[in-house]
Protein backbone atom coordinates (compact mmCIF):
# COMPACT_ATOMS: atom_id res chain seq x y z
CA UNK A 1 0.00 0.00 0.00
CA UNK A 2 2.88 2.36 0.95
CA UNK A 3 4.37 1.91 -2.53
CA UNK A 4 0.66 2.24 -4.05
CA UNK A 5 0.32 5.47 -2.39
CA UNK A 6 3.55 6.95 -3.51
CA UNK A 7 3.35 5.99 -6.91
CA UNK A 8 -0.41 7.87 -6.94
CA UNK A 9 1.20 10.89 -5.66
CA UNK A 10 4.12 10.96 -8.16
CA UNK A 11 1.76 10.09 -11.10
CA UNK A 12 -0.97 12.10 -9.60
CA UNK A 13 2.50 15.13 -9.62
CA UNK A 14 2.84 14.16 -13.55
CA UNK A 15 -0.57 14.68 -14.86
CA UNK A 16 -0.67 18.15 -12.91
CA UNK A 17 2.44 18.94 -14.47
CA UNK A 18 0.68 18.07 -18.02
CA UNK A 19 -2.18 20.18 -17.14
CA UNK A 20 -0.05 23.14 -16.49
CA UNK A 21 1.81 22.18 -19.55
CA UNK A 22 -1.44 22.20 -21.73
CA UNK A 23 -3.04 25.90 -20.34
CA UNK A 24 0.55 27.65 -21.20
CA UNK A 25 0.69 29.84 -24.04
CA UNK A 26 4.30 28.96 -25.07
CA UNK A 27 6.07 24.92 -25.60
CA UNK A 28 7.06 23.78 -21.97
CA UNK A 29 7.32 19.84 -21.30
CA UNK A 30 4.84 18.82 -19.01
CA UNK A 31 7.25 16.40 -17.35
CA UNK A 32 9.63 19.43 -16.50
CA UNK A 33 6.51 21.05 -15.15
CA UNK A 34 6.19 18.28 -12.90
CA UNK A 35 9.71 18.47 -12.07
CA UNK A 36 9.71 22.31 -11.00
CA UNK A 37 6.49 21.49 -8.96
CA UNK A 38 7.41 18.93 -6.71
CA UNK A 39 10.86 21.10 -5.97
CA UNK A 40 8.16 23.65 -4.93
CA UNK A 41 6.30 21.26 -3.06
CA UNK A 42 9.64 19.51 -1.25
CA UNK A 43 10.86 22.72 -0.66
CA UNK A 44 7.88 24.01 0.73
CA UNK A 45 7.45 20.84 3.02
CA UNK A 46 4.04 20.50 1.70
CA UNK A 47 5.35 17.32 0.23
CA UNK A 48 7.85 15.31 2.79
CA UNK A 49 10.72 13.46 1.29
CA UNK A 50 10.34 10.43 3.32
CA UNK A 51 6.25 10.45 1.91
CA UNK A 52 8.06 9.27 -1.56
CA UNK A 53 11.57 7.83 -0.72
CA UNK A 54 10.97 4.61 -1.90
CA UNK A 55 9.58 5.31 -5.21
CA UNK A 56 11.70 7.95 -6.00
CA UNK A 57 14.53 6.29 -5.16
CA UNK A 58 13.67 3.02 -7.27
CA UNK A 59 13.53 5.93 -10.21
CA UNK A 60 16.45 7.83 -9.43
CA UNK A 61 18.46 4.12 -9.46
CA UNK A 62 17.07 2.56 -12.33
CA UNK A 63 16.59 5.84 -14.58
CA UNK A 64 18.42 4.23 -17.21
CA UNK A 65 16.22 1.50 -17.95
CA UNK A 66 13.48 3.72 -18.64
CA UNK A 67 15.80 4.86 -21.93
CA UNK A 68 15.99 1.38 -23.59
CA UNK A 69 12.67 2.37 -25.60
CA UNK A 70 14.52 5.21 -27.33
CA UNK A 71 17.49 3.59 -27.54
CA UNK A 72 16.41 0.74 -29.02
CA UNK A 73 14.07 2.79 -31.45
CA UNK A 74 17.45 3.94 -33.67
CA UNK A 75 17.29 0.48 -35.51
CA UNK A 76 14.21 2.35 -37.16
CA UNK A 77 16.54 5.23 -38.20
CA UNK A 78 19.71 3.12 -39.53
CA UNK A 79 19.51 4.31 -42.80
CA UNK A 80 19.79 7.94 -41.70
CA UNK A 81 22.59 7.37 -38.93
CA UNK A 82 24.66 5.71 -41.04
CA UNK A 83 24.38 8.47 -43.75
CA UNK A 84 25.45 11.64 -41.46
CA UNK A 85 27.38 9.39 -38.33
CA UNK A 86 30.71 11.64 -38.64
CA UNK A 87 28.60 14.15 -39.01
CA UNK A 88 26.97 13.21 -35.71
CA UNK A 89 30.32 12.76 -33.57
CA UNK A 90 31.54 16.25 -34.99
CA UNK A 91 28.96 17.87 -33.78
CA UNK A 92 28.96 16.50 -30.66
CA UNK A 93 32.38 16.83 -29.85
CA UNK A 94 32.53 20.45 -30.16
CA UNK A 95 29.35 21.62 -28.54
CA UNK A 96 30.57 18.89 -25.73
CA UNK A 97 34.05 21.16 -25.34
CA UNK A 98 31.99 24.69 -25.98
CA UNK A 99 29.63 23.49 -23.10
CA UNK A 100 32.26 22.31 -20.73
CA UNK A 101 34.71 25.54 -21.40
CA UNK A 102 31.64 28.39 -20.91
CA UNK A 103 30.06 26.78 -18.12
CA UNK A 104 33.22 25.89 -15.79
CA UNK A 105 34.49 28.96 -16.74
CA UNK A 106 31.61 31.30 -16.05
CA UNK A 107 31.44 29.86 -12.62
CA UNK A 108 34.85 30.19 -11.73
CA UNK A 109 34.54 33.75 -13.07
CA UNK A 110 31.20 34.87 -11.38
CA UNK A 111 32.52 33.05 -7.83
CA UNK A 112 35.64 35.09 -8.10
CA UNK A 113 33.74 38.27 -9.06
CA UNK A 114 31.20 37.82 -6.17
CA UNK A 115 34.17 37.05 -3.67
CA UNK A 116 35.80 40.51 -4.95
CA UNK A 117 32.44 42.71 -4.49
CA UNK A 118 31.86 40.89 -1.00
CA UNK A 119 35.24 41.83 0.23
CA UNK A 120 34.82 45.41 -0.95
CA UNK A 121 31.35 45.69 1.08
CA UNK A 122 33.62 44.72 4.14
CA UNK A 123 36.38 47.46 3.41
CA UNK B 1 2.86 -19.95 -31.38
CA UNK B 2 4.00 -16.37 -32.09
CA UNK B 3 0.65 -14.77 -30.87
CA UNK B 4 0.72 -16.18 -27.71
CA UNK B 5 4.02 -13.77 -26.94
CA UNK B 6 2.68 -10.79 -29.29
CA UNK B 7 1.92 -9.07 -25.95
CA UNK B 8 2.82 -6.04 -24.48
CA UNK B 9 4.92 -8.21 -21.37
CA UNK B 10 7.38 -9.76 -24.23
CA UNK B 11 8.72 -6.22 -24.86
CA UNK B 12 8.98 -5.89 -20.95
CA UNK B 13 10.69 -8.87 -20.54
CA UNK B 14 13.05 -8.58 -23.01
CA UNK B 15 13.78 -5.26 -22.25
CA UNK B 16 14.27 -6.34 -18.11
CA UNK B 17 16.53 -9.47 -19.27
CA UNK B 18 18.55 -7.58 -21.60
CA UNK B 19 19.23 -4.85 -19.06
CA UNK B 20 20.39 -6.95 -16.21
CA UNK B 21 22.91 -8.25 -19.04
CA UNK B 22 23.90 -4.98 -19.81
CA UNK B 23 24.27 -3.81 -15.79
CA UNK B 24 26.41 -7.23 -15.57
CA UNK B 25 28.75 -6.72 -17.97
CA UNK B 26 29.28 -3.61 -17.35
CA UNK B 27 30.05 -4.23 -13.78
CA UNK B 28 31.96 -7.29 -15.22
CA UNK B 29 34.35 -4.83 -17.51
CA UNK B 30 34.68 -1.68 -15.27
CA UNK B 31 35.16 0.24 -18.28
CA UNK B 32 33.23 3.29 -18.78
CA UNK B 33 32.93 2.40 -23.32
CA UNK B 34 30.82 -0.52 -21.92
CA UNK B 35 27.74 1.26 -21.08
CA UNK B 36 24.91 -0.85 -19.87
CA UNK B 37 22.61 1.11 -22.33
CA UNK B 38 24.62 0.59 -25.24
CA UNK B 39 24.97 -3.17 -24.11
CA UNK B 40 21.18 -3.24 -23.75
CA UNK B 41 20.89 -1.54 -26.82
CA UNK B 42 22.97 -3.85 -28.86
CA UNK B 43 21.34 -7.18 -27.25
CA UNK B 44 17.60 -5.99 -28.03
CA UNK B 45 17.82 -5.48 -31.37
CA UNK B 46 20.27 -8.61 -31.92
CA UNK B 47 17.92 -10.43 -30.47
CA UNK B 48 14.56 -8.93 -32.98
CA UNK B 49 16.81 -9.25 -35.88
CA UNK B 50 17.95 -12.77 -34.89
CA UNK B 51 14.42 -14.37 -33.81
CA UNK B 52 12.76 -12.51 -37.12
CA UNK B 53 10.64 -10.38 -34.48
CA UNK B 54 8.55 -7.75 -35.80
CA UNK B 55 10.08 -4.31 -34.42
CA UNK B 56 5.78 -3.83 -33.80
CA UNK B 57 5.88 -6.41 -31.10
CA UNK B 58 8.37 -5.08 -29.26
CA UNK B 59 7.26 -1.29 -29.41
CA UNK B 60 3.78 -2.53 -28.21
CA UNK B 61 5.71 -3.24 -24.51
CA UNK B 62 8.26 -0.41 -24.99
CA UNK B 63 5.69 2.18 -25.13
CA UNK B 64 4.52 1.04 -21.68
CA UNK B 65 8.34 1.05 -20.39
CA UNK B 66 8.40 5.00 -21.97
CA UNK B 67 5.35 6.20 -20.52
CA UNK B 68 7.40 5.96 -17.06
CA UNK B 69 9.57 9.14 -18.62
CA UNK B 70 7.72 11.40 -16.93
CA UNK B 71 7.45 10.41 -13.40
CA UNK B 72 11.68 9.33 -13.92
CA UNK B 73 12.42 13.04 -14.75
CA UNK B 74 9.60 14.02 -12.05
CA UNK B 75 11.80 12.39 -9.21
CA UNK B 76 14.87 14.51 -10.07
CA UNK B 77 13.18 16.88 -8.01
CA UNK B 78 14.24 14.90 -5.03
CA UNK B 79 17.88 14.66 -6.07
CA UNK B 80 18.16 18.78 -6.69
CA UNK B 81 16.60 18.53 -2.91
CA UNK B 82 19.00 16.49 -1.33
CA UNK B 83 21.79 19.26 -2.38
CA UNK B 84 19.50 21.94 -1.33
CA UNK B 85 22.32 23.24 1.38
CA UNK B 86 25.68 23.67 -1.27
CA UNK B 87 22.90 25.32 -4.03
CA UNK B 88 22.38 27.49 -1.35
CA UNK B 89 26.34 28.81 -0.93
CA UNK B 90 26.64 28.49 -4.71
CA UNK B 91 23.68 29.60 -6.58
CA UNK B 92 24.83 32.69 -8.53
CA UNK B 93 27.98 30.72 -10.17
CA UNK B 94 26.20 27.81 -10.51
CA UNK B 95 23.36 29.40 -12.13
CA UNK B 96 25.27 31.37 -14.47
CA UNK B 97 27.69 29.02 -15.58
CA UNK B 98 24.75 26.03 -16.75
CA UNK B 99 23.00 29.21 -18.21
CA UNK B 100 26.20 29.88 -20.54
CA UNK B 101 26.89 26.12 -21.02
CA UNK B 102 23.60 26.05 -22.44
CA UNK B 103 23.85 28.98 -24.64
CA UNK B 104 27.32 27.68 -26.03
CA UNK B 105 25.57 24.30 -26.52
CA UNK B 106 22.64 25.49 -28.47
CA UNK B 107 24.93 28.03 -30.25
CA UNK B 108 27.62 25.58 -31.41
CA UNK B 109 25.26 22.84 -32.26
CA UNK B 110 23.14 25.37 -34.91
CA UNK B 111 26.47 26.93 -36.10
CA UNK B 112 27.70 23.54 -36.66
CA UNK B 113 24.63 21.88 -38.47
CA UNK B 114 24.32 25.35 -40.38
CA UNK B 115 28.23 24.66 -41.25
CA UNK B 116 27.77 20.96 -42.26
CA UNK B 117 24.54 21.99 -44.32
CA UNK B 118 22.73 19.40 -41.77
CA UNK B 119 18.46 19.13 -42.58
CA UNK B 120 16.35 20.94 -39.67
CA UNK B 121 14.48 17.85 -38.79
CA UNK B 122 18.36 16.69 -37.56
CA UNK B 123 18.96 20.41 -36.39
CA UNK B 124 15.65 19.34 -34.29
CA UNK B 125 17.05 16.38 -33.19
CA UNK B 126 20.12 17.83 -31.74
CA UNK B 127 19.77 20.87 -30.17
CA UNK B 128 18.72 18.94 -26.43
CA UNK B 129 21.43 16.73 -26.61
CA UNK B 130 23.23 18.07 -23.83
CA UNK B 131 20.48 17.48 -21.61
CA UNK B 132 19.32 14.58 -19.82
CA UNK B 133 17.38 12.40 -22.21
CA UNK B 134 14.04 12.73 -20.55
CA UNK B 135 14.31 16.52 -21.08
CA UNK B 136 15.92 16.25 -24.34
CA UNK B 137 13.01 14.04 -25.61
CA UNK B 138 10.79 16.30 -24.84
CA UNK B 139 12.31 18.85 -26.62
CA UNK B 140 12.75 16.80 -29.45
CA UNK B 141 9.15 16.24 -29.79
CA UNK B 142 8.35 19.87 -29.91
CA UNK B 143 10.66 20.08 -32.97
CA UNK B 144 9.28 17.43 -34.51
CA UNK B 145 12.79 15.80 -34.47
CA UNK B 146 13.56 12.10 -34.33
CA UNK B 147 13.53 11.21 -30.79
CA UNK B 148 16.22 7.86 -31.92
CA UNK B 149 18.74 10.37 -33.20
CA UNK B 150 18.47 12.47 -29.39
CA UNK B 151 19.00 9.55 -27.64
CA UNK B 152 21.90 8.06 -29.60
CA UNK B 153 23.87 12.03 -29.36
CA UNK B 154 23.07 11.78 -25.67
CA UNK B 155 24.17 8.61 -25.02
CA UNK B 156 27.54 10.08 -27.55
CA UNK B 157 27.60 13.07 -25.39
CA UNK B 158 27.51 11.31 -22.15
CA UNK B 159 29.97 8.79 -23.15
CA UNK B 160 32.53 11.68 -24.13
CA UNK B 161 32.01 13.40 -21.27
CA UNK B 162 32.61 10.34 -18.92
CA UNK B 163 35.77 9.94 -20.74
CA UNK B 164 36.94 12.97 -21.21
CA UNK B 165 35.62 14.78 -17.87
CA UNK B 166 39.29 14.46 -15.68
CA UNK B 167 41.26 15.53 -18.61
CA UNK B 168 38.98 18.17 -19.32
CA UNK B 169 39.32 19.90 -16.14
CA UNK B 170 43.43 20.10 -16.64
CA UNK B 171 43.03 20.67 -20.28
CA UNK B 172 41.18 24.11 -19.60
CA UNK B 173 42.86 24.81 -16.20
CA UNK B 174 39.52 24.31 -13.68
CA UNK B 175 40.76 24.18 -10.42
CA UNK B 176 37.61 24.57 -8.62
CA UNK B 177 35.65 21.39 -8.20
CA UNK B 178 32.46 23.21 -8.27
CA UNK B 179 33.31 24.64 -11.44
CA UNK B 180 34.42 21.32 -12.62
CA UNK B 181 30.99 19.68 -11.59
CA UNK B 182 28.75 22.23 -13.27
CA UNK B 183 31.08 21.39 -16.63
CA UNK B 184 30.68 18.16 -16.77
CA UNK B 185 27.12 17.60 -15.50
CA UNK B 186 26.21 20.72 -18.29
CA UNK B 187 27.70 19.07 -20.98
CA UNK B 188 27.00 15.18 -20.31
CA UNK B 189 24.16 15.00 -17.82
CA UNK B 190 23.87 11.76 -15.72
CA UNK B 191 26.67 9.56 -17.29
CA UNK B 192 29.44 12.51 -17.13
CA UNK B 193 27.38 12.82 -13.50
CA UNK B 194 28.93 9.20 -13.10
CA UNK B 195 32.59 9.93 -13.44
CA UNK B 196 31.65 13.52 -11.69
CA UNK B 197 31.15 11.36 -8.49
CA UNK B 198 33.94 9.51 -9.19
CA UNK B 199 36.13 12.58 -8.70
CA UNK B 200 34.67 13.98 -5.61
CA UNK B 201 31.91 14.46 -3.56
CA UNK B 202 31.56 18.49 -4.63
CA UNK B 203 32.54 17.77 -8.29
CA UNK B 204 28.91 15.03 -8.51
CA UNK B 205 26.75 17.21 -6.12
CA UNK B 206 27.34 20.20 -8.81
CA UNK B 207 27.09 17.96 -11.97
CA UNK B 208 23.24 16.86 -10.17
CA UNK B 209 22.29 20.32 -9.87
CA UNK B 210 23.69 20.70 -13.30
CA UNK B 211 21.58 17.91 -15.51
CA UNK B 212 18.64 19.97 -13.78
CA UNK B 213 19.49 23.30 -14.39
CA UNK B 214 20.52 23.04 -17.93
CA UNK B 215 17.61 21.26 -18.69
CA UNK B 216 15.45 23.86 -17.75
CA UNK B 217 17.55 26.76 -18.93
CA UNK B 218 18.23 24.66 -22.84
CA UNK B 219 14.26 23.89 -22.61
CA UNK B 220 13.41 27.75 -22.46
CA UNK B 221 16.66 28.77 -24.89
CA UNK B 222 16.51 26.04 -27.33
CA UNK B 223 12.96 27.56 -29.22
CA UNK B 224 15.30 30.94 -30.13
CA UNK B 225 17.44 28.67 -32.28
CA UNK B 226 14.97 26.51 -34.21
Amino acid sequence: MKILIQLALIFGICIAGDIISALLPFAFPGSVISMLLMVFLLLSNLLKEATIYESSNFFLKNMTFFFIPAAVSVMEHTVLLKSIWWQLLLVNLVSLLACFVASSWTVMIVSRLLLHWRKKKHV
Amino acid sequence: MFETIATPLFGITLSLFAYMFGVFVNRKLKNPLANPLIITMVTIITFLVVFDIPFAVYKSGSDIISLFLAPVTAVLSVAIYRQREILKHALVPVISGTLAGSLASLASITWMCNLLDLDPVILGSLLAKSVTTPIAIAITEQFGGIAALTVASTVISGLLGNLLAPVLGKVFFVSDPVAHGVGIGSCSHALGTSKALELGEVQGAMSSIAISLSGICTVLLAPLFF
